[in-house]
């Protein structure tokens, strides 16, 4: 019996909805209302149980849909999630305007690395102007507060 | 009703709200056009700056992106044979056809004038539908609600291409984000795992944009279609049509303009369908019903008209889902949903009567809409070729960072922050495994919904028979029954004809 990516991803939501359902036991009953907080999640999580159970049969004993499908460029897309969660934890500390720079700078070269110093300039020029224009449309025209940096102090 | 949209009308031509409209149809109409952007990606980049305006402005640049995204696709559609939007592939048949039979303005503005009158047709059926269908649904009890999103969920689970058991599983997913954070009617905290800012539960806007943002962009760089088009497009092309003849080409089909309308609305109108089936169904239907079916394929007008009508006409259908019952008809009006949450507006049954001013202005924004639409194609149809040159590569990064605020804002924490990015993982893996992203969203969206309308239901009687007896809630409950078992039997269908086709 060999799974395949469906079998997988199935056996990863029941594990989770289990986890889930373990952890709606330990809710306690309201004494206001008939059905306590745990009565609705635990029919969610009972009813993905269930599901998640026949996509793991189904493709144990089913017919497996054969799938061509070509190869991806899957390193770029770690490599720009990686990039992305960076700026991510990035952005309380250095705040909007320094994290988003260097974020359109990192992405924009890793997505089209640059030859030659004009490449490097289009891509500094890109994140300066994309930076500086968003921040003030957003704090100056539309008054959003974009994050501030907790080392840098702006 | 005439005289509230006349006021609407009134209230949307001044400058504060006109300008928002212009800039939300531009936005629509380039990011429409722009391969690999889509609508949901723009209207995702538009929403954050709806923030800092008022409830109508921000929904008449929503609605603007809407009506402008669906005509937007045509032009790259036509002019390159590469749709824009996923709406406009079925006119790439005829109108890429015609188009390189050296009628590239003829092509292009048939399908301009066949989005105006498919959306104005679908408009009217907004604004006469809407009112009438949210008084029915103010007769509905928390049952008729429970059983009515249990059967948007169970038909859009049931409607996506891939497997059924997939689609409800993706649903129940976006149930299961939640259940977590906090009970909806006790607010008796629950399943927090220990991590603080699951406290308040999850806000469903981070979710989608993370979703649809990541599974898009991920998706791109995964197939190195960062590069821009440069190399295919030809700017000299000229565009140069008589209007009115070509406006005669499209109303000369009267019947032909009216059902495919008809089609697009009716698709608008259940959940997470889309406009891409939308025009797809259009384009048969006009086939089958034609004198000259063999004409379809080589460059005839009736091929565009059939899909350009009836896209632009399910904005309207969508839009009277989410007006009336508060249900999203797909990702842009569940955005649009979101945008109106966050301005403290409930969408559903009572929002026509205690929002009527911005219920009407939102009708005339939609109907305005269409002549902005037509008059930014014919000022910069030729200059949208050139925005298709812009590179992705500059492109993705900025329209992240447009996300990143858009999640940040809605309560100026970074905790959304964070949600984005768990999400936007999770959507790209979901996509990656072919689970379906509309249950998903739609199980996100109603989730909430579901379990306060069973809760209340239960409170106010525990006989559970309730939901099929009750006349209204029963229907409901047996029409997604129906939905269910029509699934099955088309996923079986669509099975033994691909086994067939494998044995030839």
């Amino acid at each position: 019996m060999k799974l395949s990516r469906d079998g997988w991803a199935g056996l990863a939501v029941l594990a989770a909805s289990l986890f889930l359902f373990a952890l709606t036991l330990e809710l306690k009953p309201s004494p206001l209302v008939p059905i306590g907080p745990g009565f609705y999640p635990r029919l969610v999580l009972g009813l993905t149980a269930v599901l998640a159970a026949a996509l793991v049969a189904f493709d144990s004993f089913g017919k497996k849909a054969i799938k061509a499908e070509g190869k991806g460029n899957y390193a770029a897309v770690v490599l720009h999630f990686a990039v992305f969660g960076v700026y991510v934890v990035a952005l309380p500390w250095l705040g909007f305007r320094i994290a988003t720079l260097a974020y359109i700078a990192a992405a924009n070269a890793l997505l089209d690395f640059p030859t030659g110093l004009k490449g490097w300039a289009r891509v500094g020029a890109v994140s300066l102007i994309a930076t500086a224009l968003v921040y003030v449309v957003f704090e100056r025209y539309l008054s959003v507060l974009l994050p501030r940096g907790r080392w840098t102090g702006f | 009703m005439y005289p509230l949209l006349a006021d609407g009308l009134v209230n949307i031509v001044q400058a504060k709200y006109l300008l928002p409209l212009v800039l939300g149809t531009l936005a629509g109409v380039v990011g429409g056009a722009l391969p690999g952007v889509t609508i949901t990606m723009t209207i995702i980049v538009v929403l954050p700056f709806t923030f800092g305006l008022d409830p109508l402005q921000g929904l008449a640049a929503m609605t603007g992106v809407y009506v402008g995204g669906s005509a937007g696709g045509l032009v790259t559609a036509v002019l390159l044979g590469l749709p824009g939007t996923p709406s406009a592939i079925a006119t790439t048949f005829d109108g890429h056809t015609m188009a390189k039979k050296g009628e590239p303005g003829r092509a292009l503005w048939i399908g301009v004038w066949a989005s105006f009158f498919g959306g104005l047709l679908g408009g009217l059926f907004l604004i006469g539908a809407t009112g009438p269908l949210a008084k029915f649904a103010l007769q509905f009890g928390p049952w008729e609600f429970f059983s009515l999103f249990v059967l948007a969920l169970s038909m859009v689970a049931g409607l996506v291409e891939a497997s059924l058991l997939k689609g409800l599983v993706a649903g129940a997913m976006g149930l299961i984000v939640t259940v977590l954070g906090n009970d909806p009617v006790m607010g008796q905290e629950r399943l927090t795992l220990g991590i603080p800012f699951l406290k308040g539960g999850i806000d469903f806007l981070p979710v989608l944009i993370g979703v649809f943002a990541f599974a898009q962009i991920m998706g791109e760089i995964e197939r190195r279609g960062v590069h821009a088009l440069s190399a295919d497009v030809n700017r000299s092309v000229s565009l140069a049509v008589s209007h009115a003849k070509v406006i005669w080409e499209v109303l000369s089909r009267p019947f032909q303009l009216l059902w495919c309308s008809f089609v697009g609305v009716l698709i608008g109108v259940l959940p997470a369908i889309g406009g891409s089936a939308a025009s797809m169904m259009a384009y048969d239907q006009a086939k089958k019903f034609s004198r000259r079916p063999e004409a379809f394929g080589t460059g005839t007008p009736e091929g565009i008209v059939a899909s350009e009508a009836s896209n632009n006409a399910n904005v309207g259908g969508s839009l009277v889902t989410i007006m009336a019952f508060g249900i999203p008809g797909d990702a842009v009006t569940a955005v649009m949903l979101g945008a109106l949450t966050i301005h403290g507006i409930q969408s559903g049954p009572l929002f026509i009567s205690q929002n009527a001013q911005l219920a009407y202005g939102m009708f005339a924004a939609y109907l305005l809409a269409h002549p902005i639409m037509v008059l930014i194609l014919a000022l910069g149809a030729r200059w949208m070729l050139r925005a298709v040159t812009v590179p992705k590569a500059a492109l993705f990064p900025i329209v992240l960072v447009l996300c990143v605020i858009g999640a940040y804002a809605l309560n100026n924490t970074m905790a959304n922050v964070y949600v984005l990015l768990a999400f936007g993982v999770l959507g790209y893996l979901m996509v990656k495994f072919g689970f379906p992203l509309a249950p998903f969203i739609l199980g996100v969206i109603l989730g909430d919904q579901i379990e306060i309308n069973l809760v209340r239901s239960i409170m106010t009687d525990a006989d559970l028979w309730l939901f099929v007896t009750r006349p209204i809630s029963g229907a409901l409950l047996a029409a997604s029954v129906l939905s269910l078992a029509a699934a099955i039997w088309q996923h079986r269908r669509m099975r033994k004809r691909a086994a067939a086709n494998a044995d030839f």
